[in-house]
C-alpha cells in the first residue's frame, strides 16, 4: 500500500511523465539544438556554437521580413476575426432571429473543419483560373476577367485573412455569445428608460460587460494568428515573393527545406518567447479585470 | 470447466499465438515511398515484381509531388522505415550528403552496364562524387509548347524562335483577343518544377549558363542569359501583360489546365505533359499543341531525371534487404528479360520520357508518342538537353530561396540585377558554409 506521504506524488506522476516526455524533453532538446551546429547535409558537424544560430536568424533577411508579414497578417486577421465574431454573436443574441438554433450550428461548422481542409477549399475558391469566386464575380459583372487573387502580395494576404476568419471566427462568436447571454436584461431596460438608443445601450452596457471576453478573444486570436502555419502551407507556399511567408512558415522552411535544424530550433524558441509574452499580457489583463 | 474444455482453451490460445508467425512467410519486406503519380500503375508493377520475387513484399505509400521533399526529410529524420524511394536530381546531392541515400555501384556494380545506354545528362544527374545512386524512373526534358491554332489565327506561320519573337507573337494573340494572357508557366513558389523551367529558358539563350564548371554563379554577370530571361519575364508580366499573373501561384499542373482550357497559347512543360495536352478525352484543344524548339539562340533546354534510390536504412537491415532493394531498382529502372519493361510501360501509358536514348527507335514508343507529339522534334529537343548546373548539397536550399527572389523581380519589387545579385550572394554564402 502506498504510504500517505507519497500518495500526492504517485497521483500526479502519470501527468508529470506525460508533460516531461511531450513538453519538457522536446523543449530542452530544442534548446540543445539551437546552440549547436546542426545542418542535416553536414551530419558530422555538431559543434557547440553558443548563440550563433540566434544571431544568424535575427540578422538574416528572412527574420525581419517574416516578422513584418506576421505583424501585417496578425493585425488584419485579429481585427477581422473579432469584428466577425462580435457581429455574429450580436445577431445570434437577438431574441427574434428566425432559426437561430440552426444558425448557431451553421456558424460553428467551419471551426470543426480541419485547417488543412479549409485551406484547400479556399485555395480552390480563390484560384485565378477556375476559382468559384471569379466565376461568381464574372457572372454578376463585378469583374471583366478572372482575377489572380493569390498572385499579388496584398490580395494573397487578404485571401489568407479571409480563410483564417472563416475558420477562427466561429470560436470568437461562441465566446462572445456566451458573454452576451449573461448580461442582465434589466440593465438594457434601465438604459432604455433613461432614453438611451441602441448605440448607447451597446456602448454603456454591452461593451463593459464584454471587455474581459474581448480581451481574451483578442489575445487568443493574436496567438493563433502569429502561430499560423497550415494555411500558408496549403494555400500559398509563402508566395508570391514571400509575401505570405509568416514566421511559422519561416521556421518550417528553415528546418524542412534549408535543413538547418539549429537555426530552425533557434527560430522556434524566439517564436515561443514571443507567444509567451503575449500570454503574459493576456494573464495580466485578465487579472486586472478581475481586480476591477 | 471440464478437463477437456480447459485443454481446448489452452490449445486455441496456442494456435492464436502461433498462427501469425506461420502466416508471415520468411522473406523480406521493402518499404517503398513515391510521389503520387500513376499510383495504379505503380501498384500493378509492384504486384508483378512480387510475382517475380515471391520472397519480397512491398509496403507502398505515396505523397504529393509538391510536398514530397519535405515529407521525405521528415521520414529520414524520424527514421520512419523507408528502404527504396523515388528521388530527383534536385535532391540527390542533398540526400547523399546527409547520408539518407546510399550509392549502389559498389554493392551492385552491374548497374554500370546500363550507363552507356543513358543520355549524357542522365549519367551526370545520377552521379554524386563519382558514385551512382540509382536507376532511372524516367528522364525528361522541358519543352516549349504552343497552340498552333492560336499562332496561326494571329497570323504567324510557325512558332517563335527567340524571346523577342515570342513577345511579338504573344502581343499579337492578345491584341486579336485570342487569349488575354498568351503565356503561362508553373512558377508558383511551392512547385519544385519552377526552377527547372526557369533554367530551361536560361539554357536556351546565348551563353546560357547559371554556373561555371567550378560552381561559380555566372548568372549575376551583367548581360548574362539569366538577366535577359528575368528582364523579359518581368516585362511580360508587368507592362506587356502577356504572361498570366496566375503563373506566380501555378504549379505545372495548373499551367497545363490553363493551356487545356485555351486560356493560354504558350507554355514550358515537361515533355510528358504534352500527352495530356493533346488527349482528346481531356480537352477540346487536343491536337493543337505542338513542340517548338526552345526560344533562344542555342535552343537548348534542361534535362532532368527522377530515379529509384536506396536509403541508408536498407543496408542496416541486412544483406537480404539490400539484395531485394537492388532487385527492385533493377526491375523498375533496369532490364527484365532483356527489355526495359517498366520504363517502356510508363512511356506507352503515360508518355513519360526515358533515360535510354535507344528507346527513341522503339516502334511501340514511336507509335504511342506519335499520337500526341512529333517524335523527331521531341528527340531533337532531347538531344539539346543539358543537366542542371550547380548540383551540390545546397542546391535545394538555393532553389527555394531563389524562387521568392525571382518573384520579386517578376512583380517589379526589385530590379532583375538585384534579384540575381541576391541569388548569387545566397549561393556564395551556402558554398562558404559547405567548405
Amino acid at each position: 500500500m502506498t504510504r500517505p506521504s507519497l500518495y500526492p506524488y504517485a497521483t500526479i506522476l502519470p501527468v508529470m511523465l506525460v508533460v516531461a516526455v511531450f513538453t519538457v524533453y522536446p523543449l530542452l532538446h530544442s534548446v540543445y539544438l539551437s546552440v549547436h551546429e546542426n545542418v542535416l547535409t553536414r551530419p558530422l558537424d555538431n559543434d557547440f556554437v553558443g548563440l550563433q544560430n540566434f544571431r544568424e536568424v535575427v540578422g538574416g533577411y528572412y527574420f525581419w521580413r517574416s516578422l513584418w508579414s506576421t505583424a501585417v497578417f496578425a493585425v488584419m486577421a485579429v481585427a477581422a476575426v473579432t469584428l466577425y465574431g462580435l457581429g455574429v454573436a450580436l445577431l445570434l443574441n437577438q431574441p427574434g432571429v428566425l432559426g437561430s438554433t440552426l444558425l448557431k450550428v451553421v456558424v460553428l461548422l467551419p471551426w470543426a473543419i480541419p485547417s488543412v481542409i479549409s485551406g484547400i477549399i479556399w485555395r480552390w475558391i480563390f484560384d485565378g483560373d477556375y476559382g468559384v469566386l471569379n466565376g461568381l464575380l464574372l457572372a454578376t459583372g463585378v469583374v471583366e476577367r478572372y482575377v489572380p487573387w493569390m498572385s499579388q502580395p496584398f490580395t494573397a494576404r487578404l485571401c489568407m485573412v479571409i480563410a483564417h476568419v472563416w475558420k477562427q471566427g466561429p470560436l470568437a462568436a461562441v465566446f462572445l455569445l456566451a458573454a452576451l447571454q449573461i448580461i442582465p436584461a434589466e440593465l438594457y431596460d434601465a438604459v432604455r428608460m433613461d432614453g438611451a438608443g441602441r448605440w448607447n445601450a451597446f456602448r454603456f452596457v454591452t461593451v463593459p460587460y464584454l471587455k474581459a471576453t474581448l480581451a481574451l478573444v483578442l489575445i487568443y486570436e493574436t496567438i493563433v494568428a502569429v502561430a499560423t502555419f497550415d494555411l500558408v502551407y496549403v494555400m500559398t507556399g509563402g508566395g508570391p515573393a514571400d509575401a505570405t511567408a509568416i514566421i511559422g512558415w519561416y521556421a518550417y522552411t528553415e528546418i524542412f527545406r534549408f535543413l538547418n535544424l539549429g537555426r530552425g530550433a533557434a527560430l522556434a524558441i524566439i517564436l515561443g518567447l514571443l507567444l509567451l509574452g503575449l500570454v503574459m499580457i493576456y494573464l495580466r489583463l485578465l487579472r486586472s479585470e478581475e481586480a476591477a | 470447466m471440464t478437463h477437456v474444455a480447459r485443454w481446448l482453451v489452452v490449445l486455441s490460445l496456442a494456435v492464436s499465438l502461433v498462427e501469425p508467425a506461420l502466416a508471415q512467410a520468411p522473406g523480406v519486406t521493402l518499404n517503398l515511398v513515391s510521389w503520387s503519380y500513376g499510383v495504379e500503375i505503380v501498384r500493378d508493377n509492384i504486384a508483378k515484381f512480387q510475382q517475380k520475387y515471391p520472397g519480397v513484399t512491398v509496403n507502398y505509400s505515396d505523397f504529393s509531388w509538391a510536398t514530397y521533399h519535405d515529407a521525405m526529410v521528415a521520414r529520414f529524420v524520424s527514421k520512419t522505415p523507408t528502404d527504396v524511394l523515388y528521388s530527383s536530381d534536385h535532391w540527390l546531392q542533398e540526400w547523399a550528403a546527409a547520408g539518407w541515400i546510399v550509392p549502389i555501384d559498389e554493392a551492385f556494380p552491374q548497374v554500370r552496364q546500363y550507363l552507356t545506354e543513358y543520355s549524357p545528362f542522365v549519367r551526370e544527374a545520377l552521379t554524386y562524387k563519382g558514385r551512382i545512386y540509382g536507376t532511372p524512373y524516367y528522364a525528361d526534358t522541358f519543352i516549349f509548347v504552343y497552340n498552333a491554332d492560336h499562332v496561326q489565327r494571329a497570323g504567324f506561320a510557325g512558332p517563335p524562335t527567340s524571346l523577342e519573337e515570342l513577345t511579338k507573337q504573344a502581343e499579337a494573340i492578345k491584341a486579336k483577343g485570342i487569349a488575354d494572357f498568351p503565356l503561362v508557366f508553373g512558377w508558383g513558389q511551392q512547385d519544385p518544377f519552377s526552377i527547372e523551367s526557369f533554367t530551361a529558358l536560361v539554357f536556351a539563350q546565348k551563353n546560357g549558363s547559371l554556373f561555371d564548371k567550378d560552381g561559380n554563379a555566372v548568372f549575376k554577370n551583367p548581360g548574362s542569359a539569366a538577366e535577359k530571361v528575368v528582364t523579359w519575364a518581368a516585362e511580360a508580366l508587368g507592362p506587356k501583360k502577356i504572361l498570366s499573373p496566375t503563373s506566380l501561384q501555378a504549379t505545372n499542373n495548373d499551367a497545363i489546365k490553363a493551356l487545356q482550357a485555351g486560356a493560354a497559347s504558350f507554355g514550358l512543360i515537361p515533355s510528358y505533359s504534352l500527352a495530356v495536352l493533346n488527349d482528346p478525352g481531356q480537352t477540346q484543344q487536343a491536337g493543337k499543341f505542338k513542340i517548338g524548339l526552345m526560344p533562344g539562340e542555342s535552343r537548348a533546354t534542361v534535362g532532368f531525371i527522377r530515379f529509384y534510390a536506396i536509403t541508408s536504412q536498407a543496408p542496416r537491415r541486412g544483406k537480404d534487404v539490400m539484395t531485394a532493394a537492388w532487385n527492385f531498382l533493377d526491375y523498375f529502372g533496369g532490364k527484365t528479360d532483356g527489355e526495359y519493361r517498366v520504363t517502356k510501360r510508363w512511356s506507352l501509358e503515360k508518355g513519360l520520357g526515358f533515360a535510354q536514348t535507344a528507346l527513341f527507335a522503339d516502334k511501340d514508343i514511336r507509335a504511342a508518342f506519335g499520337k500526341w507529339a512529333d517524335v523527331d522534334m521531341l528527340q531533337k529537343q532531347a538531344q539539346l538537353a543539358r543537366a542542371k548546373e550547380g548540383m551540390t548539397p545546397y542546391y535545394g536550399t538555393w532553389d527555394v530561396f531563389s524562387r521568392a527572389e525571382l518573384h520579386k523581380a517578376y512583380l517589379g519589387q526589385q530590379k532583375p540585377a538585384d534579384t540575381l545579385a541576391a541569388m548569387a550572394k545566397k549561393w556564395e554564402e551556402l558554398k562558404a558554409k559547405a567548405k
